[in-house]
This record gives structure tokens, sequence and C-alpha cells, in this order.
């Protein structure tokens, strides 16, 4: 990837945001941010989301 | 109670249940972005642990999920080694006796202690054994969320 071979000018290197799974790393980094209890928070509300919109979907 | 896994997972602990968490929810515990539906725990199975546990599911209104009997799961169910997958007020939880042929002794020794907050605090089955036992049960849904695991597991040991 061309990220990691790109140096800044101070010459430091970015940290990548993608492995070579494609997985990516700054969904890692953010959710690492968190306290455990805000990280079941935050996956509980996308679930609450996507069940919504499946609701929604169901309806039509 | 709000229906919610993050209140489930503290009337457990206020309870004071012997269990782990396994499954997605332990995975998201250690910071992995991963979308779950459900708790999965694994019990210690004795009977005054049980007995707390169906004390907890009683007044949850647990009931077997997916049977139109209503079933409720009993000592029998929890003392035993299946996976007993229920319906509650406040969510979908699965108490398993045993995963990969794993107890609750089996686990602990890989489990890490979590706050979460109000001086609770939840044992959650360590990140490398979860990626393990994921590993191990082969289905696709596991194999779809190991690549994140383990991702979560480097950038872990990376902040360390």
């Amino acid at each position: 990837m061309a990220i990691d071979l790109c140096i800044m000018l101070d010459g430091t290197v970015p940290q990548r945001n993608e492995n070579d799974d494609g997985v990516d790393l700054t969904l890692i980094r953010w959710m690492l941010s968190l306290t455990p209890a805000e990280r079941v928070e935050h996956i509980e509300s996308i679930a609450r989301s996507l069940q919504e919109i499946k609701e929604l979907n169901r309806d039509r | 109670m709000t229906g919610s896994l993050l209140t489930l997972l503290r009337e457990l602990s206020r309870r004071n249940v012997e269990y782990i968490v396994v499954g997605g929810m332990a995975g998201v515990l250690h910071g992995a972005p991963v979308v779950t539906a459900d708790l999965d725990i694994v019990h210690r199975r004795t009977q005054e642990n049980v007995a707390k546990l169906l004390e907890l599911l009683n007044e949850l209104q647990a009931i077997f999920r997916g049977d139109d009997r209503r079933l409720k799961p009993n000592e029998s169910h929890l003392l035993g080694r299946g996976h007993v997958l229920l319906t509650t007020t406040l969510g979908q939880l699965d108490v398993l006796c045993e995963v990969s042929e794993q107890a609750y002794e089996d686990l602990e020794p890989f489990a890490d202690s979590m706050s979460l907050g109000d001086q609770l605090e939840v044992k959650v089955v360590g990140l490398e054994k979860l990626i393990e036992l994921k590993a191990a049960a082969g289905r696709p849904k596991d194999q779809i969320a190991l690549p994140v695991l383990r991702a979560t597991l480097e950038e872990t040991k990376r902040r360390r």
C-alpha cells in the first residue's frame, strides 16, 4: 500500500489505517479508546439501528 | 430495567453470579468493532451458582428462544453440558454450560477482569483464548470475525 512507503517531511512514518486483511485499524483504535461499558453501549446502538432498518424494510 | 445487554451484564455481576463472557460480546469488551445481538456466558455449574442464575432468569422472564411452548430454563438445563439459548426482558442471552468442551473452570485462568463502572467487575475470556475458541469452532460466522479479533489483539499488544 502506498501509505506504507510514505514518509512525512519530519521523517515520521504515518500509522497504517488498514492491515493486510483489510481490517480498518482506525475503528479498532477508536474502540480501544473507550471504556468496556462504552464499547458495549456503542455496539448496542448500532444493533438497535440495524433492527430499526430491518423493521422499516419489513413494513414496505 | 431497560432492555440492554449492558444492564444484563450488570445484573449478573450485581447478584454475584459466577460467569465468564465469551462470544462476540467478549470481543466487543476487548475493543473489537464487531456487532453482536446477544450475550454469551459460560457459568460455573455449582448448585449454588445455578440457583442464583435461575433466580435472575426467572425475574427476567427468560424462556427458550425459538420455542413456541415458552419453556423456562430449569436447574437440570443449567447443570448439563449444552447451550441454553434464551430470550429475556433484557435481550438475548446464551447460557453455555461448555464451549468447545471447555467449562467455566477451564476458561477462568484465561479470563480478564473488566470494570463496568458502579464497582461492578465482569470476567471476560481473554482475547487470545477467544480467538482460539472461534478458530476451533470453525463456523462461518466465527471465521468472519477472526481477522478483526486478531487485528484487535495486535493493536492491544502494540499499545502495551
